[in-house]
């Protein structure tokens, strides 16, 4: 079965089977035989003579420590509409269009609305500042739009994962 | 001296207590709620807890830590860095309950803890300050006096508003005929913010350096200072790498600089571990800014090149010995160190905090490199507290071999379940301007403003080809893994957590 992963916008389409212990690996076509090897939480690859040593945490794959975001896609693009996608969870070109949620990524407190209903936003543009670990944290849009609903206050305080404002 | 409380958390905490099981000496942890399991806490021979989560309920409690040191009959206190290490009250508490204070005196804290008394010290010790006004300039001085105070100074000046704070009544000015209007709008920004129009005048150093004298003084008169540290690398006025010596200071700059911070401090009878703070111009001109009366983040770095166990000596100073220190030795390094300081932080997603559970953790070793962390696989960082998890420091002979090795520890410092700013650092390392050592104190932010938002580490075609390679075997070995923090697969580390810290995982995905 033929895997789509996304990385930085683009697809690639891969076939992965095993061969004696190892696994051939062929992206977009191209074949390599890959030996893998886990070892106290990360991966060693051998591809031909190469040595690769990778960590995997959640949608991000470390290769010698240099962070990859990556998604799987589901042979149907259709699938990855769906908000639970990976591949939308990842906030790439793929997150664009559709209503944007900001929600707090920890507790904190809300010290600042940067915007209010209505205002167009572009892409990276400060939303809201949340105070937390001592720290003004501003919440950026992923991609353009226009705010539609606020729901933060400013001066109190939120949980994680509280739905701030959303953007259409 | 048998058994020391420390009165922190994290990775200096853990600091600490080494330097005491090197000593012999019996290290007691405190604890607030969440910290219970932390590494602190099961390195120390005692423990007790001491409160909630806010550091204003637990760490920040001098009541319940001088209880903390009753229950478990500790006979001094080490503070640490943050928290009460420079709280006058805390080290006159612990005095006063019979403890010894692992530090300088109360009355030295308050007084070199007031920028305008140290100003003042430095000043009568015949240490070159900031030139400025004394005095604060009210409503009631007339525009003229104030051309005649800047003229005296010599321009570029800064505006400064009395009560200030955060750039707010700040203003640049370069000549005369900016100057009554800069007046103008800086006292009714100031009375804005703050209530308050009163401004006073300094002088603007171009683009300084921020360097520093760690010393040591015993309590027979003896004080050593050591070779200066170079902190311009910062992020909003943050230092975020630090290293010995300073690329920019020579042989007669570091004679006049050790022995001017030695004299503010012989001034004030400055005992235990300090530091002098100095803005450095681009024509050797060095002005003193501030002192630190604790022992400071960057300590490590002078331990690399001198081969001192600041924190031993601190411990033995507190204990009533003379410093047997060479003070000649103390101020010629050998080699060079760097250290980073790496943060629970999301830099390419501006630096964003990245608390949470800490899934897995490779530090790296080898010749040069040391590792000062709280952290570990397993451990959590809690939103609580400053989120400073490890310093990683580098020594090597001469600059380039420092540079070279920290660059290979970071490439092995691998964490997952947090971000960290450990992909910064691999960037950071590589501008031509750090390697060359041109910079200074806006430096790095200057940088970050020019940049759009890119990744700091974007990886290169063949690491995207190999993670594209590795996301689709493990996928293979686990077709069913709709969620890619699925916590069932063998191949991913990432262990449950609570919904939050899923939440925070994936948020801090977006930019």
């Amino acid at each position: 079965m033929t895997l789509y992963v996304d990385v930085n916008g683009r697809r690639y389409a891969v076939d992965v089977a095993r061969r004696n212990g190892a696994f051939l690996v062929s992206v977009d076509g191209r074949q390599r035989e890959v030996d893998v090897k886990e070892v106290g939480g990360v991966l060693s690859l051998l591809i031909g003579t190469k040595s690769y040593e990778i960590s995997i945490d959640g949608s991000t794959v470390h290769v010698e420590g240099i962070p990859v975001q990556v998604g799987i896609g589901s042979p149907r693009p259709s699938w990855g509409k769906a908000g639970a996608s990976p591949s939308t969870a990842l906030g790439t070109s793929m997150g664009a269009g559709g209503p944007q949620q900001i929600s707090a990524p920890m507790p904190g407190k809300i010290v600042k609305l940067l915007v209010k209903p209505g205002d167009r936003v572009e892409p990276r543009q400060g939303l809201v500042v949340v105070e937390a670990m001592k720290m003004e944290n501003e919440l950026r849009a992923r991609a353009a739009g226009t705010v539609a609903e606020v729901r933060a206050v400013e001066g109190t305080t939120v949980e994680a994962g509280a739905i701030l404002m959303i953007l259409e | 001296m048998k058994r020391i409380l420390i009165a922190n958390r994290g990775e200096i905490a853990v600091r600490i207590i080494r330097a005491c099981r090197d000593m012999g000496i019996e290290a007691v942890a405190v604890y607030s709620d969440c910290d219970r399991a932390a590494r602190h806490v099961r390195l120390a021979g005692r423990a007790v807890h001491i409160g909630g989560n806010p550091p204003a309920e637990s760490y920040l409690r001098i009541d319940r830590v001088i209880d903390a040191a009753r229950r478990a009959d500790a006979d001094a206190v080490h503070p640490g860095y943050g928290f009460l290490a420079e709280n006058e009250e805390f080290a006159a508490a612990c005095r006063d309950a019979g403890l010894t204070f692992i530090g300088p005196t109360p009355e030295a804290i308050a007084l070199m803890g007031s920028k305008t008394a140290a100003r003042q010290a430095a000043m009568e010790a015949g240490v070159p300050v900031v030139p400025g006004t004394e005095e604060p300039l009210g409503l009631d001085v007339p525009d003229a006096a104030i051309a005649g105070l800047a003229e005296r100074i010599g321009y570029p000046i800064m505006i400064k508003a009395v009560a200030g704070g955060g750039g707010k009544g700040m203003r640049v000015v370069s000549s005369v005929a900016e100057l009554s209007g800069a007046v103008r709008s800086a006292r009714s920004e100031a009375q804005a913010s703050f209530g308050d129009p009163a401004i006073y005048l300094e002088r603007r150093i171009l683009n300084p350096r921020h360097v520093e004298v760690q010393l040591l003084g015993d309590h027979h008169g003896t004080v050593i200072p050591f070779v200066e540290r170079e902190c311009s690398i910062q992020r909003r006025h943050q230092k975020v790498i630090e290293e010995t010596p300073s690329a920019a200071v020579g042989d007669a700059v570091r004679r006049r600089l050790t022995s001017d911070a030695a004299a503010i401090a012989r001034s004030v009878g400055y005992t235990n571990a300090g530091t002098m703070e100095f803005l450095l111009d681009g024509s050797d001109h060095f002005y003193f800014l501030e002192m630190n009366t604790r022992l400071q983040v960057e300590h490590p770095i002078t331990e690399m090149v001198t081969g001192v166990d600041l924190v031993q000596w601190q411990i033995r100073i507190a204990r009533g010995e003379r410093l047997t220190i060479d003070p000649a030795a103390a101020v010629k390094p050998r080699g060079h160190a760097i250290e980073c300081r790496i943060y629970a932080e999301d830099a390419d997603a501006g630096f964003m905090p990245s608390p949470g559970h800490i899934a897995a953790l490779h530090v790296p070793s080898g010749p040069g490199i040391r590792d000062d962390s709280g952290a570990e696989a397993g451990g959590d960082v809690p939103i609580f507290y400053d989120p400073m998890i490890s310093k990683l420091i580098a020594w090597g002979d001469d600059r380039p071999q420092a540079i070279a090795r920290m660059r290979r520890a970071l490439r092995e410092y691998d964490v997952s379940g947090i971000k960290t700013t450990v992909p910064f650092f691999r960037w950071m390392l590589d501008q031509p301007d750090f390697v060359d050592g041109r910079f200074h104190t806006g430096y790095l932010d200057e940088i970050l403003r020019s940049r759009a938002g890119e990744p700091f580490t974007p990886p290169d075609d063949e690491r995207i080809e190999v993670a594209v390679v590795a996301a689709a075997i493990q996928h293979f070995l686990r077709p069913n893994r709709q969620n890619p923090m699925n916590p069932t697969n063998p191949l991913n580390p990432v262990k449950p957590g609570s919904a939050w810290r899923a939440r925070a995982r994936s948020e801090a995905l977006r930019d």
